[in-house]
């Protein structure tokens, strides 16, 4: 199995939904909590699993803001758990999900380093490495409906931009929608090869315009009332 | 695919990550803003372990934004109020300084005071209630304690597009209808950042966009919701209405209209008098039995608007037996449009909109609505009683908010954008602009606003209502406003959400009477809620010769250090959303679905462990204590208990009340029907909320709908079964018009500029004209237009409080056009001085491609004043953020008399605002004006210096010692 | 990168540490005890291992979380951070073994102290290697993922060697052999153009940017919200900003001191006649220095590919 997450960046609004419902569900989660610093002062900060950042794309006139989530996108070759000296972050055999066992991390913050996506966040106060847990907790959890089963964030987007599912199954949905849609690998490059996949902005919609017949334009004096019954 | 096809099957054994034996699952209503998704809520050892929506809500559909996701750091704010305060003796009001009181004490002491206003003269006292979700009770209580002094923020807010809709279609934008999401195929949205339909406007665009549909954006700026826009139009504020009549003008040219619609379902072919000159002139033909006359094509005959099966002329001019002349609404509709003015060539410029695109989309529209019509099997009765074996859809639909709004001109330019829907006959139609259960209503609905005001007297009808001639109006024999906010006087005559952003400023001044008591409810008046800010800060500290405060007294009700808690004698501290019950009530704003009617309450799932009481309780027990008639039993002893027991019993009418479902004694009655004594049980057995669900014929066209209207009759929702014959010529406007020209036979404004203004903006048809400000503004003085955003991740000033929210928006910066910016020699990140006729404040820029040239915007409401909201005084809200109120005077800088409100609505027009830019000097950092950091209050928890939290011990996954010695060869 | 002074630290004294080691074992397994009195020789060992130990513990100053510090020694197979524990663990037998052996057969190199002299100086290499690994393993800072690095954590740390060395000679009253100060002056040229030729390779461009970032790759991406107001751990951590001109000087700063200052010492040392003690001292103050501000540059001048999201 291979877990992850799609991100559709044709319909993200930004709204911060996947984010905070992220911190909500991990703070009190497997790798929480999730701490904050000044949280009423000058420089609010905290550890957070999924930020959205949002960029302007080409020059005026045909420019697009675009909304962009993101979160650990557990990597097949995720060199974030190569580096760690202590073996506190690991990769799942059985689905491929990228942890930190918080017991046994140092704190040394090099899987941040190593980490390209910016998906490691050391926490302010209990000094161990918090990452996306693709919410653990939360799909084994054989006590929740079956339909919650899913990560938070996916659970709450309010436009659906966020699909989970098992990328070695051909015809799970989310191998669907990378094929439909020709799902991207960020900074391929690199050779992290990220699970995660990201859906481009679709090509705007084109309606085409209705006929007219451009040399008499319409004036009241020529109107003809039809026949319609009240 | 099935939702349990992406359940995973878990192939090792997991720790037990939580015990849900120690957790609780409730279910409420989400208010971390006004949108009222429902919720679910597990609890466990007294906290908050995880708020999701809903899955079952017709509001959300199990989905929640970013602030309803961080509701467990709303509870946890700092912030909180704790206990009743009480201003010390002695000391100066807005210095902060309180005395701690008991209940007891405070009830006490408001008692006396509203029973001696009571006894003397009611409307000295001024209830005002900011976003409140319980006007049908606050609205309520002030009726029955007999002042015309209460309204909501609908005035400072939207009430151009509440106004708009519900004197043209008898529903409206705002949330009184939405789009057809799941039919649409053509959607354009004018001037929207989010709305109280938050999580269904986000729902609705991924539905629309996954089906292929096309996404337009009208707004000057392209973020948000225009970002994921097919076309993203970047308009020059304030021009909306202009654009929109140039559509008109397209589809008008090309003949491009639904005739049947207008024939059927408008007042288009209802004749006018023209009688240039004479008081009939603009008024609707009408028989000898009052009813609007038409042209019946087929008898060649005048004959009344409301008959079935006669054939009306749409377009024509006619003569009266008695000489008169008569056009069709049509016609004038046709005149006024086709002229050059709103030519797309003409408007392109001002608009800022290419007139290519301009008559590409009105095309594009024309295209939509009638070659790719669609039709719905359905067999439906209409209005006449004639049975149709379908619906036919034209899936063009709009969506148009406070963009639109917040202009002088708001209320004409949404009636424009009514005026385009109808032409493309889009409304509540499949794949159009569907209304939300109670409305549709007739137009406008037939409520007035009381004007009567007696000692120890319930007002005979609610404080707020829609006018529909001078008579209606709130003036006395001089033409002098009755209310302190001078709505529904002449300079405001269909302000029918009040106008609460004048109330400070009018009492402070007398004007037009001094008051006693200001008693405000969930509205942040000393701060975001108000223009000119600073100078309303002082007001509220105001003193007359003899050293008393010129508003004798201030209450407010907050469950937050707000800034106006300073400002306040006496603050009541509320609870949180989840903390107490509530009801969202379909008599109040509805969040009902366009196919069902729906309601919903709150229930506390926390203990507030602190001294606190929901405000609707002190409401029940105020009305109690003052002896309200409908608080009170024959004896004088109290009829309710508390507000639960208020909610389960009133009724409004025989067999309606708050709340619509489970009535009857058994609970087996919905809509109407006798108390039901478990009502709230019941509630909560089915997750909170209430949904009646239409059948399918009477879910279009409800204002031709006969069953529709009968079912609406019935539940109170409409007057009479009578069709709703939408108003594209409002004969309402023409009333005030020719008062305003000295026609009218009846009242008539007692001043020229009143006068002036009624024949100017009181046109019966939309028209354009530069919002009022920018017309008494030297051209080119100030150059930008600058407007604000709501962040999607923050609710007005709420969220500050909030340690997640506030970390992604702690600071806002002032937005501006990258090479405008570059050529003015102003840097990304640079501070700048902006200026406008009100004042000037210093603001930190960031430059962006994404907003029209001549713009600028921030987020609204981040700013904050040092010392309020649990922040420390050096927080970034209150040294780099700001608030664009301060720029935003209350009165037109020609006329300190005339507010800075539409003409016709008195709607607040925070958008009119145009400044200008200079950048800084280099050691000019920071935000400026700063003002006094208030001394802090003791609150119901210390801010912390960090949070690390969670509601229970977490359970590390654990990885094995010998997986860590096992995996991975030498790299 | 964000600079933190305690992995300057642990860097450029370790590498001193681990340099003056791989001399001094050099030094006596080809000419026996360089030094004219055996303590010397035993204080100099103790000093070389004393600031390897000094690094050692200043990289746990880092350590957010100091208490699982030792479990850092369990991932050898794929940590190089990891490798560089445990061999750092394994070397203090080592060396101990090979002085006590040194020792006991009273400066005879028998197989023991060959076998053990060897692994002395080949594992301070290797340690060396492990550390500038950490850093040139790193696919996400193009400035670091190089040879470059870790040729360069060698050269230095044995030119730091060699400048102890000679200091630890000329403070025990002896004179330098011409040959080795001249090796040492040829190899603080060699270091210095190397380090020229770095400062030429970390202006390339790298593969990654905005564009492959967010996968764009056609159009031009501007960042316009980073959807939070004040920096979080990865700005503070990967986004560390300096002016040009302060890293032009610092690169100029770099040449002299740590390079140019102690050649041009030591070329004064082998021309006076005696009293070369300021000199020495000096040059490996210099050297100190200038390496300190080598490593704070080596931080400062790389850009971790996150910054892209950051609208870099
Ligand atoms: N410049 C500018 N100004 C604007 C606008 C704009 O676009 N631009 N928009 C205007 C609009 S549309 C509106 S609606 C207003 C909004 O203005 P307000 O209605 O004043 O909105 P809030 O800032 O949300 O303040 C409401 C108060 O309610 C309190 N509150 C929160 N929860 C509770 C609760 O459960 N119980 C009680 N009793 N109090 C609670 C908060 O602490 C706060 O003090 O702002 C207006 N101001
Ligand atoms: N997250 C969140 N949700 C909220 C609120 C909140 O504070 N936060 N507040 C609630 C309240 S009280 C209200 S009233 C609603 C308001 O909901 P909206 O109407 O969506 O709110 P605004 O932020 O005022 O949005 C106005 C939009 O119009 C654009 N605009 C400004 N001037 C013009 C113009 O002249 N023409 C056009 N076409 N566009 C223009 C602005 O760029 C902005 O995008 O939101 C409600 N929902
Ligand atoms: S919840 Fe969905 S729409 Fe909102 S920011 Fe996250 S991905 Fe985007
Ligand atoms: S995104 Fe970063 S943290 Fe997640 S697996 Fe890839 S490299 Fe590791
Ligand atoms: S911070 Fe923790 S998880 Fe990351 S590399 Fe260091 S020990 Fe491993
Ligand atoms: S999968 Fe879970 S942990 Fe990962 S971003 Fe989503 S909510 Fe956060
Ligand atoms: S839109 Fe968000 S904040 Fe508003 S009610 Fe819904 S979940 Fe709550
Ligand atoms: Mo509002």
């Amino acid at each position: 199995m291979r877990l992850g997450l799609v991100i559709d960046l044709d319909t993200c609004v930004g709204c911060h939904g996947c984010a905070t419902a992220c911190k909500q569900w991990n703070t009190s989660g497997t790798i929480g909590p999730l701490s904050d610093t000044a949280p009423y002062g000058k420089d609010p900060d905290g550890a957070w699993l999924n930020r959205i950042r949002t960029f302007e794309v080409e020059e005026q006139p045909v420019s697009k803001t675009v909304h962009f989530p993101m979160s650990c996108l557990h990597c097949e070759k995720a060199d974030c758990v190569t580096v760690c000296p202590t073996g506190a972050s690991y990769k799942r055999d059985e689905d491929g999900i990228v942890l930190v066992d918080q017991d046994k991390c140092m704190g040394c913050n090099l899987c941040a380093w190593a980490c390209p996506y910016g998906a490691r966040e050391l926490d302010p106060v209990q000094g161990v490495m918090k990452k996306c847990t693709l919410c653990v907790d939360r799909i084994y959890d054989e006590n929740l409906p079956e339909a919650e089963r899913k990560p938070a964030c996916v659970l709450t987007c309010p436009t659906s931009s966020r699909l989970f599912g098992d990328f070695d199954d051909p015809n799970s949905e989310v191998s669907q929608a990378v094929r439909a849609r020709d799902g991207q690998d960020l900074m391929p490059e690199l050779g992290y090869a990220p699970t995660n996949q990201y859906l481009p902005p679709r090509q705007p919609v084109e309606v085409s315009v209705h006929a007219v017949e451009e040399e008499q334009p319409f004036t009241v004096k020529g109107w003809i009332n039809k026949m319609i019954a009240r | 695919m099935s939702s349990t096809e992406h359940v995973i099957k878990a192939s090792d054994d997991l720790p037990q990550f939580e015990n849900h034996d120690q957790q609780e699952v409730k279910y409420s209503t989400c208010y971390m803003c006004a949108c009222r998704c429902g919720i679910k809520v597990t609890v466990e050892n007294d906290q908050v372990r995880f708020i999701q929506g809903n899955p079952n809500h017709p509001v959300n559909k199990g989905v929640l934004c970013g602030k309803g996701n961080a509701g467990i750091m709303k509870q946890n704010s700092p912030a909180k109020l704790r206990v009743p305060l009480l201003r010390k003796a002695g000391s100066e009001r807005g210095a902060a300084e309180f005395e701690e009181i008991s209940w007891d004490r405070a009830l006490d002491i408001l008692t006396e005071r509203l029973q001696r206003i009571r006894e003397t003269d009611p409307k000295k006292l001024a209830f005002f209630t900011g976003r409140d979700q319980m006007q049908a009770l606050t609205g309520l209580w002030a009726s029955q304690f007999g002042t015309i002094n209460w309204a909501a923020h609908g005035g400072f807010c939207s009430v151009n597009m509440a106004a708009a809709g519900l004197y043209t279609t008898g529903h409206s934008f705002w949330e009184f209808g939405e789009p057809d999401w799941d039919n649409t195929k053509y959607f354009m949205m004018w001037g929207v950042a989010e709305d109280h339909a938050s999580n269904p406007i986000k729902i609705g665009l991924e539905k629309l966009k996954r089906r292929g549909a096309k996404f337009v954006a009208i707004n000057p700026v392209r973020t948000g919701y225009q970002a994921i826009a097919d076309e993203w139009v970047s308009i020059k504020p304030g021009t909306d209405g202009l654009l929109a009549l140039a559509f008109v003008h397209v589809l008008l040219k090309h003949r491009l209209i639904d005739e049947e619609f207008l024939v059927r379902y408008t007042n288009a072919p209802q004749l006018v008098v023209h009688a240039p000159g004479s008081s009939e002139h603009g008024l609707l033909l009408r028989s000898e039995d009052g009813r609007p006359v038409v042209w019946d094509m087929v008898g060649e005959q005048f004959t009344g608007a409301h008959d079935p099966d006669v054939s009306p002329a749409l377009v024509g001019e006619y003569q009266t037996p008695d000489g008169r002349t008569v056009h069709t609404a049509m016609r004038l509709i046709l005149d006024k449009y086709l002229q050059p003015e709103y030519s797309p060539g003409q408007v392109a410029e001002r608009c800022g909109v290419a007139a290519e695109d301009i008559e590409r989309m009105a095309l594009e529209m024309a295209q939509v609505a009638f070659q790719e019509s669609i039709r719905i099997d359905v067999e439906w009765t209409d209005w006449a009683g004639r049975t149709h074996d379908h619906f036919i859809g034209r899936p063009v639909s709009m969506h148009a908010m406070r963009g639109v709004s917040a202009h002088s001109n708001g209320f004409q330019s949404c009636r424009a954008l009514h005026l385009l829907q109808a032409l493309l006959g889009s409304i509540d139609c499949p794949g159009g602009h569907l209304a939300k259960p109670p409305y549709p209503k007739h137009i406008p609905p037939h409520i007035k606003p009381a004007r009567t005001n007696q000692p120890n007297t319930a007002l005979e009808s609610p404080p707020l209502g829609f006018p529909t001639c001078p008579e209606d109006l709130l003036v006395d024999d001089q033409g002098k406003a009755l209310r302190i906010d001078k709505a529904y006087s002449w300079d405001a005559p269909l302000a029918s959400h009040g106008m609460m952003h004048m109330v400070i400023h009018n009492a402070v001044k007398g004007d037009p009477y001094p008051i006693d008591t200001l008693m405000l409810f969930m509205a942040n008046m000393a701060w975001n809620s108000s223009m000119n800010t600073a100078q309303t800060m002082e007001m509220l500290r105001a003193k007359d010769d003899n050293g008393e405060y010129k508003i004798p007294f201030i209450v407010s009700c907050d469950a937050f250090h707000s800034e106006t808690v300073n400002y306040s004698d006496l603050v009541l501290p509320d609870t949180t959303y989840l903390e107490r019950y509530d009801t969202i009530s379909m008599l109040d704003r509805p969040i009902s679905e366009p196919h069902a009617a729906c309601d919903a309450i709150r229930q506390p799932i926390l203990d507030a462990g602190r001294d606190v009481r929901a405000w609707q309780e002190v409401m029940v027990e105020l009305g109690g204590r003052l002896g309200l008639p409908i608080f009170i039993n024959e004896d004088g002893s109290r009829v309710y208990k508390d507000y639960k027991d208020f909610i389960v019993n009133y009724e409004k009418a025989p067999g309606i009340g708050f709340l619509a479902g489970w009535r009857g004694k058994n609970g087996d009655e919905h809509l109407v029907g006798e108390p039901n004594p478990e009502q709230w049980e019941t509630y909560i057995d089915h997750e909170c909320f209430f949904e009646y669900k239409l059948p399918e014929n009477m879910r279009y066209l409800r204002h031709a709908n006969r069953d529709y209207l009968e079912f609406a009759q019935r539940a109170g929702w409409v007057g009479s079964t009578e069709q709703i014959v939408i108003e594209l010529y409002s004969e309402t406007l023409q009333t005030f018009r020719l008062a305003g020209e000295g026609l009218y036979a009846g009242p008539k404004p007692p001043l020229a500029p009143q006068a002036e203004r009624l024949a100017t903006y009181f046109d019966p048809l939309p028209f354009y004209y530069t919002p009022l400000e920018q017309q008494q503004l030297e051209a080119g003085e100030y150059p930008f237009y600058a407007i604000n955003q709501r962040p999607m991740h923050m609710y007005h000033s709420w969220d500050s409080q909030n340690a997640w929210l506030r970390q992604i928006t702690a600071q806002n910066y002032l937005y501006m056009n990258r090479a405008q910016a570059e050529a003015m020699g102003i840097a990304d990140l640079s501070w700048v001085w902006l200026r406008s006729h009100n004042g000037r404040i210093r603001v930190q820029a960031k430059l962006m491609d994404g907003v029209q040239a001549d713009t600028v915007w921030t987020w609204n409401a981040i700013g904050k004043q040092a010392g309020a909201w649990g922040l420390s005084d050096d927080a970034n809200e209150s040294s780099q953020g700001f608030l664009m109120n301060h720029l935003i005077s209350q009165s037109l800088p020609e006329q300190a008399s005339q507010s800075n409100s539409d003409p016709i609505t008195g709607q607040a027009a925070w958008y009119d605002l145009k400044v200008a830019i200079t950048p800084a000097a280099a050691h000019e950092q920071g935000s400026w004006p700063e003002f006094v950091a208030l001394p802090p209050l003791q609150l119901a928890q210390r801010a912390a210096d960090e949070i690390s939290y969670s509601s229970h011990d977490n359970v590390n996954l654990v990885r094995s010692n010998a997986d860590i010695l096992r995996k991975g060869g030498l790299s | 990168m964000h600079p933190a002074f305690s992995v300057l630290l642990f860097t450029v004294t370790s590498g001193f540490g681990y340099g003056f080691m791989i001399i001094l074992v050099m030094a006596q397994l080809f000419g026996g005890n360089p030094f004219a009195a055996p303590q010397a020789y035993w204080l100099s060992f103790a000093v070389a291992l004393l600031l390897m130990t000094v690094g050692l513990l200043a990289s746990t100053f880092h350590l957010a979380n100091p208490k699982n510090a030792w479990r850092a020694f369990s991932r050898f197979r794929t940590s190089w951070l990891s490798r560089e524990g445990v061999l750092a663990l394994l070397y203090y037998p080592l060396a101990l073994i090979y002085i006590f052996v040194l020792w006991r057969n009273s400066w005879q190199t028998s197989p023991v102290v060959l076998l053990t002299g060897v692994l002395c100086i080949v594992i301070a290499g290797l340690l060396l290697l492990c550390t500038a690994m950490i850093y040139a393993s790193l696919k996400t800072i193009p400035q670091w993922h190089t040879r470059l690095v870790p040729a360069g954590f060698l050269i230095f740390a044995v030119l730091s060697g060699l400048l102890l060395f000679n200091l630890a000679l000329t403070s025990a009253g002896q004179a330098v052999a011409k040959g080795w100060l001249w090796g040492t002056v040829a190899l603080s040229v060699l270091a210095a153009v190397f380090k020229w030729y770095y400062f030429a390779f970390v202006g390339k461009p790298s593969r990654s940017n905005i564009n492959t970032a967010t996968s764009f790759t056609e159009a031009r991406v501007r960042l316009l919200d980073t959807g939070h107001s004040a920096p979080n751990f990865l700005q503070k951590e990967f986004i560390y900003e300096v002016g040009p001109k302060t890293k032009t000087l610092a690169r100029r700063l770099v040449l002299l001191m740590a390079f140019a200052m102690p050649a041009l010492l030591l070329f004064a040392q082998m021309n006076l006649a005696g009293g070369g003690l300021p000199l020495a001292l000096l040059a490996v103050v210099s050297a100190y220095l200038g390496l300190l501000l080598e490593r704070w540059l080596f931080f400062v001048e790389a850009r971790h590919v996150i910054r892209h999201y950051y609208g870099a």
